[in-house]
Order: C-alpha cells, then sequence, then structure tokens
C-alpha cells in the first residue's frame, strides 16, 4: 500500500462482492453448458453433465446467499436513485458515451452503478426463485413451471449482458477502478475523477481513511 | 430411410392390454406396486417403466355405458418440444422420424417432463433419470414391428411407412363415419404415432385437443437463447468500440487535476 491512498471497500465488502461475483460467473459457465449442446464438454471435467448440474444448482444455492448479503449491504448505497441529480446524469450518460463538459458529480454510486446493481438485485432474485423451482419441477404445475424456464433464460440474458458492461468499466474502461474491489484502496485522483461527491462528503463527514494518516472512527455497514 | 409410424385403431381395442405387458417384456421393465381406485385402468398413470397404458374410461349415455379405450405413450412428435428443451442430447431423433432417449446422456433435469404437451417423459427417482417409449427402436431397427403392434390380438395396432399409414388412417375413419377422426397428423409437425379415434378428441382423458409445442418453450429456445448470445457479442463489441473511440475514463494527472473544468 502506497502512502495517501484512500480506503474505498471494507474486507466484508469485497469478500461479499467476490462470493457473488465468482459464483455467478460459475453459474453462466455451468449454465451454458447445459443451454448449448456444443458446450456439454464443460461438464467432463466435473465427471460429466449430470455433476455439472448439481454443481449449478448448489452453486446457486451459494449465490443465493451471497445476493442476500448483497442487497442487504448495498440496497440503501446503490438501490435507491437521488433525483433530479441521477436523472440528470442519466440524460448525458454521465459523459461516459459522447463528450459532456461537465457531468453532474456524483457520489459512492453514479446512476449507472446503481441500474446495475438493481439488474442484478432484481434479477438474481428471479435466478434464485426459478432456479429453485426448476430444480423440484415435479412439486409445482406444468404450466408454472415452464414459466419458469422463461425467467431463468430471461435472466440469463440480463445478467450475462451487464457481467461484460462491468467487466469492462472495472478494468480497462475505467483504469483504477478494479482496485477499489482488490485491495480497496483507490488513489485520491480517481476517487476524484470517479466519485467527487463521496469523496467531499466522507472529507465532511470525517470518514475519510488515508492510508499512513490516523484512522478516524471506524466505519462499516452493519 | 423412410420415416414409419404406428396406428392406433381405438374402435378395434378390446382392452386386453397386452399390449401394456408386451412392452414390459421386451423392454425388460418391472411391474410397480399398484391400487385399484375404482377403475379397471391399471397403473392409474404412465410410469417411469409404464411406457403405454390402456386408458379406460366409462361415459354414461341415456340408457347405457359406452365404454372407451385408448393406448396412451409416446407420440414421437416431429417438432418435439421434449428434444428441444433436453440439455444433453439424451432426447434425440431417430432415422425412422420418432424420438429415442439415450439413456446414458439424461441428467434427470426433468426439462422434458414440463415441456411435453402430451405429459409423457415420466421421472424415475431411483435412476435419477427420465423414461419413455422408444417406439421399440432396436425392434425396428432389426425390421421388427414393435412390441405393442406384434402383441395386439385385434389389428388395433399397426406399424408401418408414415405415408401408408396416414392414408390407412384417413380410410379407416371414412369407414367408420360418425365422429371418427385422425389424430396426430396435423399437428406439432406430424406425429409418428396417430390415432383413428370414435369420438371427438377432447371426449378423452389425458388427450389434449390441440397439442403444440408451448410457447414458452419457443420463446426459451428459440428468441432468449440465441438473444443471450447476441447480448453479451454486442456488449463486448460495443465496449471494444467505446475504448478504441471514446476512450476509457481516467483519473486527471496529479498536479493538472486542480485545473480541471470541475
Amino acid at each position: 500500500m502506497r502512502k495517501g491512498l484512500i480506503q474505498a471497500t471494507d474486507g466484508f465488502e469485497r469478500i461479499v462482492h467476490w462470493s457473488l461475483a465468482l459464483s455467478c460467473i460459475a453459474l453462466c459457465i455451468t449454465g451454458l453448458g447445459m443451454m448449448y449442446q456444443s458446450l456439454n464438454f464443460i461438464g467432463d471435467m466435473m465427471g460429466g453433465l449430470k455433476s455439472l448440474k448439481y454443481v449449478h444448482n448448489f452453486t446457486g444455492v451459494f449465490f443465493g446467499v451471497a445476493l442476500y448479503f448483497t442487497i442487504r449491504m448495498w440496497w440503501k448505497e446503490a438501490g435507491i436513485f437521488s433525483m433530479p441529480e441521477d436523472l440528470e446524469w442519466i440524460r448525458c450518460a454521465g459523459g461516459y458515451l459522447w463528450h459532456v463538459d461537465n457531468p453532474p458529480e456524483v457520489g459512492k454510486y453514479n446512476p449507472g452503478q446503481k441500474m446495475f446493481f438493481l439488474a442484478i438485485a432484481g434479477f438474481g432474485v428471479i435466478m434464485f426463485l426459478t432456479g429453485l423451482m426448476m430444480w423440484f419441477p415435479l412439486s409445482f404445475p406444468p404450466t408454472i413451471v415452464r414459466l419458469m424456464y422463461v425467467l431463468h433464460a430471461l435472466g440469463f440474458v440480463v445478467i450475462f449482458a451487464f457481467f461484460f458492461v462491468h467487466l469492462y468499466l472495472g478494468t480497462i474502461g475505467s483504469p483504477g477502478s478494479l482496485d477499489a474491489m482488490l485491495t480497496g484502496w483507490v488513489s485520491r485522483a480517481w476517487l476524484k475523477k470517479q466519485h467527487p461527491k463521496w469523496l467531499k462528503e466522507m472529507e465532511h463527514e470525517g470518514t475519510l481513511v488515508v492510508y499512513g494518516e490516523e484512522k478516524p472512527s471506524a466505519k462499516g455497514h452493519h | 430411410m423412410a420415416e414409419k409410424t404406428k396406428l392406433i385403431d381405438v374402435s378395434k381395442c378390446t382392452g386386453c392390454r397386452s399390449c401394456q405387458l408386451a412392452c414390459k417384456q421386451w423392454n425388460q421393465q418391472p411391474a410397480k406396486q399398484t391400487e385399484n381406485y375404482g377403475t379397471y385402468q391399471n397403473p392409474p398413470d404412465l410410469q417411469s417403466n409404464t411406457w403405454t397404458l390402456i386408458r379406460f374410461q366409462e361415459i354414461a349415455e341415456k340408457d347405457k355405458v359406452k365404454w372407451l379405450f385408448r393406448k396412451d405413450g409416446c407420440m414421437h412428435c416431429t417438432n418435439a418440444a421434449c428434444v428441444k428443451v433436453c440439455p444433453s442430447g439424451a432426447l434425440h431423433y431417430t432415422d425412422f422420424g420418432t424420438v429415442a432417449v439415450t439413456n446414458s446422456l439424461c441428467i434427470g433435469c426433468k426439462e422434458c417432463v414440463s415441456a411435453c404437451p402430451f405429459e409423457i417423459p415420466k421421472y424415475d427417482r431411483v435412476t435419477d433419470k427420465i423414461y419413455k417409449c422408444d417406439l421399440c427402436l432396436s425392434r425396428i431397427e432389426a425390421d421388427l414391428i414393435p412390441a405393442c403392434a406384434k402383441a395386439c390380438p385385434t389389428g388395433a395396432i399397426t406399424f408401418g411407412d408414415k405415408n401408408a399409414m396416414i392414408k390407412k388412417a384417413y380410410a379407416r375413419a371414412k369407414e367408420l363415419g360418425g365422429d371418427a377422426n385422425v389424430y396426430g397428423d396435423k399437428f406439432v409437425g406430424g406425429t409418428h404415432v396417430i390415432y383413428v379415434l370414435t369420438e371427438k378428441p377432447r371426449v378423452y382423458d389425458a388427450l389434449p385437443d390441440k397439442p403444440s409445442v408451448p410457447f414458452s418453450v419457443i420463446v426459451w429456445k428459440d428468441m432468449l437463447k440465441p438473444l443471450s448470445l447476441l447480448a453479451a457479442g454486442g456488449v463486448l463489441a460495443g465496449s471494444f468500440l467505446h475504448y478504441i473511440l471514446h476512450g476509457p475514463k481516467l483519473p486527471d494527472e496529479p498536479g493538472k487535476e486542480e485545473k480541471g473544468g470541475e
């Protein structure tokens, strides 16, 4: 760690994030193995497609637990839009798509991140519930179960597409962002560019944790 | 290879259940404990080891009772919902146009159970696999007729080339007159098991009037499935274009940040 870096996430946040992320990726890969017969070979490394089914199902349970903590931890910060500044940000796409002279200053999460959170939270819950019913399809009427497959596939379309948006903007599309989820420490310049309002808030409230400086009272989510 | 079809003429069926027994025998399926629930229909429904079943129905008319016997089992659709949803290729089409199961590939996901418009595939908890009639694939490959057709003493079950059987079915329905009709050749791309029914289809138990591949299966497999790859591919392409055209969002360099346009 370098002196002057600022703490953006705590250990709990990062563990929950990666529990959700890694189980989500595992679910996408094993799900694809069942969705496309040409990808059935993914099951080979797990001892066959039948084992892959069980890996998928039990990873789904883990995903459900991770999702519970994710929503509990982030819904207040990332699940609620603050008007009108968020609407203003959406109107100019935060300056991500075309040149904007002065995009509205964003706090801890910009509206794009909030939309991503809401998509993952909403469709994540749908994936968990529909997946659970698809695990025990004989306990429900066929017409209901048929609908579950459609919703599960729809959730996949949304989450799989959003995953790549998240991957791009979390890495090369926004250099410096990955550190927030790896070590948790980011540079002041990055914070000033990405979340200026949050930086000001933390400075104002005295909750800013700077590496090498004396820590103010510990902050947490719980 | 020519498509084959099994014709079931219910007007000739006496409900003897020779077909049910022959099916068990050829496929080496044991019987299961059953129960008397006030009908001759036994077992009560198709099971993982009962791939064909005579459904008994009593229809009360003014001063008499009419008996209906219908041999139920896989219809071997041309557009089979079960094949469409099967993730492993366990359910597949054969050269005869029928739908067979490779049990070693079945992963017991039960997707076919809810997809089938006729509710045919049955799940076995012990082996964690599904089972259904394969129209005696091992027999028809050896140029034999299915066990049920072989065992039928009245000629109610016959087997042959698809077109010949359809022609025969229509001739028989015409001969019977009244409500007699041919069931099977007009939906799900044409089934490879067709009936000559003496009553309108809706009179029979567990026989859908207008069966089709469920709309949900079409949305799922023909729309959402390709869309998932299209959407992800679009995002990847879009991200690449964004990177080379718009460029990443970089923090301002130290020292210059204060003069930035904020």
